[in-house]
């Protein structure tokens, strides 16, 4: 199968500035989060995929499709909610997404009932005759991902979703965009300041900086390799409870006041350290997973391009 | 699948012919305007001199009435090239008029909420879109220029007699041409000028200066420098220009004051000019996202 995405050297100029620099490497992963500081390029990247702009060195593939060259059969596969106020003010919201279908291929008809599915799959189906115009914000961004999914895209690119969104509405819509990834097998695009947002939805990770690319971080790789190391608070016998680790194969680190860091081998479970704690009549005050979160990836990606992290 | 079944799912069914797909824009766009009520009403009354010219037809191929009313004693002419000329002169201004509101309301909504990037995020083109838009404004304005005469045309064939249509035929050609010329320099300007301004009613007045501006700049220029290229800024009379010609009226009418002495190919070249800078102009504003430079 193609991968999601590959870059391939891809440089982008605009207005005589170099926006994208040299961009390589390859996402093939379903859900990719896009993240970078403002002014990185993600947009630029964004509208590049979707072939608004043309690339002025190397390529971009999208499906195993190059973004210029087989812009039009790409863009038959992709659903774009755009950053930004996207809709026609006069016209009613479920024949708007049915518009937008139609506009993808969709015979009329097909198009109607297509168009009040999406709008009831994305909760607005009370609303759907009223007129876009008159929609709330957190409505016109449902209203944007409505028409976004209504063609039954194979990549859906969504760029800055939960924007200006309160945080029920924002739990809504990344809870619609899990739904919607794992409902089918439909690949996705997010690009986010929200570093949460991006770490609930995604698998794995763009990191640009001034139009390169920082970081490509596999965060469902990151996560099985947290699950594995250990923070504890204990009470008693360390020493010997470290010794007791150690001989199951782990890696014992001793900070003292009762404070050590694990590591332990895929053979070894949480339920062994509980048991040759029970054994060694040690307590076990307070335990964590270490959490390497999204925000330390992505700070680690910003020292390791160079300067002083950007802000997001 | 029901849509109280409230579940993502693909779509597999079947799609339609991409080379018809600019026709959806086209259907939206009639529809939306047909729900306009001012828009009906200016388009019932383009049509309105169309049936005062049929009346006329009527009473010209009638002998009873025309005893009675004595139409040509009274002044009235008979149907001939000048009389679809002067009908053409009148259904083009008029739909000049209806252009300057179709046009921004048919671009304007479109672009004064982004809603651009998402018809070309589509596997649907910029030339596909101004095609589609193009075809709305067409289809609209024919409705008020080449189809009326048309069908004047067969209104007068079938009520003449002596092979009326047999020697009049060749006018069906200028009727259709040069409405179709004018119609298409009408809906490049209208949307270049709606793609510009983006705002509906500024647009509609732009429209209107695009027209009477440089008119009136063309009027002065003569005047000062004593000339008559200024007459090349006047759109309306370029077009007068080539419908005479058309009609083949140039011994009897000799043109507007001025124009007879610009040549024919200037007018032509003025009008595909102001087309190329038109398209120009809606391949610099029709864009999915605008670069800022510098």
């Amino acid at each position: 199968m193609a991968p999601t995405i590959e870059l391939d050297g891809l440089d982008v100029q605009l207005g005589g500035r170099t926006i994208l620099r040299t961009l390589t490497g390859v996402l093939n992963s379903r859900a990719i989060g896009l993240l970078g500081p403002n002014g990185a390029g993600k947009s630029t990247l964004i509208n590049t995929l979707l072939g608004f702009h043309r690339p002025s060195k190397g390529s971009v593939r999208i499906l195993g499709l190059d973004s210029h060259r087989d812009g039009k059969a790409l863009r038959a596969l992709v659903g774009y909610m755009p950053e930004t106020d996207a809709f026609i003010a006069k016209m009613s919201g479920v024949r708007f997404v049915r518009y937008m279908a139609e506009l993808s291929g969709l015979p009329p008809d097909q198009a109607m009932e297509r168009a009040h599915e999406a709008f009831v799959y994305v909760g607005l189906g009370e609303a759907r005759y009223r007129m876009v115009g008159t929609y709330s914000l957190g409505m016109k961004q449902l209203a944007k991902l409505a028409q976004a999914i209504v063609h039954g895209p194979k990549l859906l690119i969504l760029d800055e979703p939960t924007n200006g969104l309160d945080p029920p509405a924002r739990k809504r819509l990344l809870e619609l965009v899990c739904e919607i990834r794992e409902a089918s097998d439909i690949c996705l695009l997010l690009s986010s300041h929200l570093l949460r947002d991006v770490e609930e939805t995604c698998d794995q990770v763009l990191i640009l900086r001034d139009g390169r690319v920082a970081s490509i971080c596999d965060l469902a790789e990151e996560r099985r390799g947290n699950r594995k190391f250990l923070e504890m608070e204990t009470c008693g016998a360390e020493p010997a409870f470290a010794a007791a680790l150690q001989s199951l194969g782990c890696e014992c680190g001793l900070f003292g006041n009762g404070r050590m860091k694990v590591v332990l081998p895929d053979a070894v479970e949480i339920r062994d350290v509980y048991k040759v704690a029970a054994e060694r009549g040690v307590q076990i005050r307070r335990m964590n997973h270490r959490r390497d979160s999204l925000q330390d990836i992505f700070l680690n990606a910003m020292e390791q391009s160079g300067g002083t992290s950007g802000r997001i | 699948m029901a849509v109280y079944k409230r579940r993502y799912n693909p779509y597999h069914g079947p799609l339609t012919p991409e080379q018809s797909r600019f026709l959806v824009l086209t259907r939206y766009a009639l529809a939306e305007l047909f729900r306009s009520r001012v828009f009906v009403l200016l388009l019932v009354l383009a049509l309105v001199p169309t049936l005062f010219f049929a009346v006329y037809i009527f009473l010209v191929n009638n002998s009873a009435i025309q005893l009675v009313v004595q139409l040509r004693a009274a002044g009235g002419f008979a149907v001939e090239s000048k009389f679809f000329f002067v009908l053409m002169v009148i259904q083009t201004q008029l739909s000049f008029l209806l252009s300057c509101w179709v046009c921004p309301t048919l671009v304007a909504g479109d672009l004064v909420n982004g809603a651009l990037p998402l018809f070309l995020s589509r596997p649907f083109s910029r030339p596909e879109y101004v095609l589609g838009k193009c075809a709305a404004i067409a289809l609209l304005l024919s409705a008020v220029t080449w189809v009326p005469g048309l069908l004047l045309f067969s209104l007068q064939a079938g009520l003449a007699k002596d092979g009326w249509i047999w020697t009049h035929l060749w006018m069906v050609v200028p009727i259709v041409f040069c409405s179709a010329v004018w119609i298409l320099m009408l809906s490049l300007i209208s949307l270049a000028v709606s793609a510009w301004v983006r705002l509906r009613i500024v647009a509609t007045g732009v429209i209107f200066c695009a027209f009477l501006v440089p008119a009136g700049l063309g009027a002065i220029f003569n005047t000062i420098m004593n000339t008559y290229w200024g007459n090349l800024l006047n759109f309306s009379q370029l077009f007068s220009l080539i419908l005479i010609k058309g009609f083949r009226l140039e011994s009897e009418l000799g043109g507007p004051v001025g124009l007879e002495q610009v040549p024919l190919f200037a007018a032509w070249i003025m009008m595909i000019l102001v087309c190329v800078i038109s398209l120009y102009i809606l391949n610099a504003r029709l864009r999915a996202c605008e670069v800022v430079r510098g």
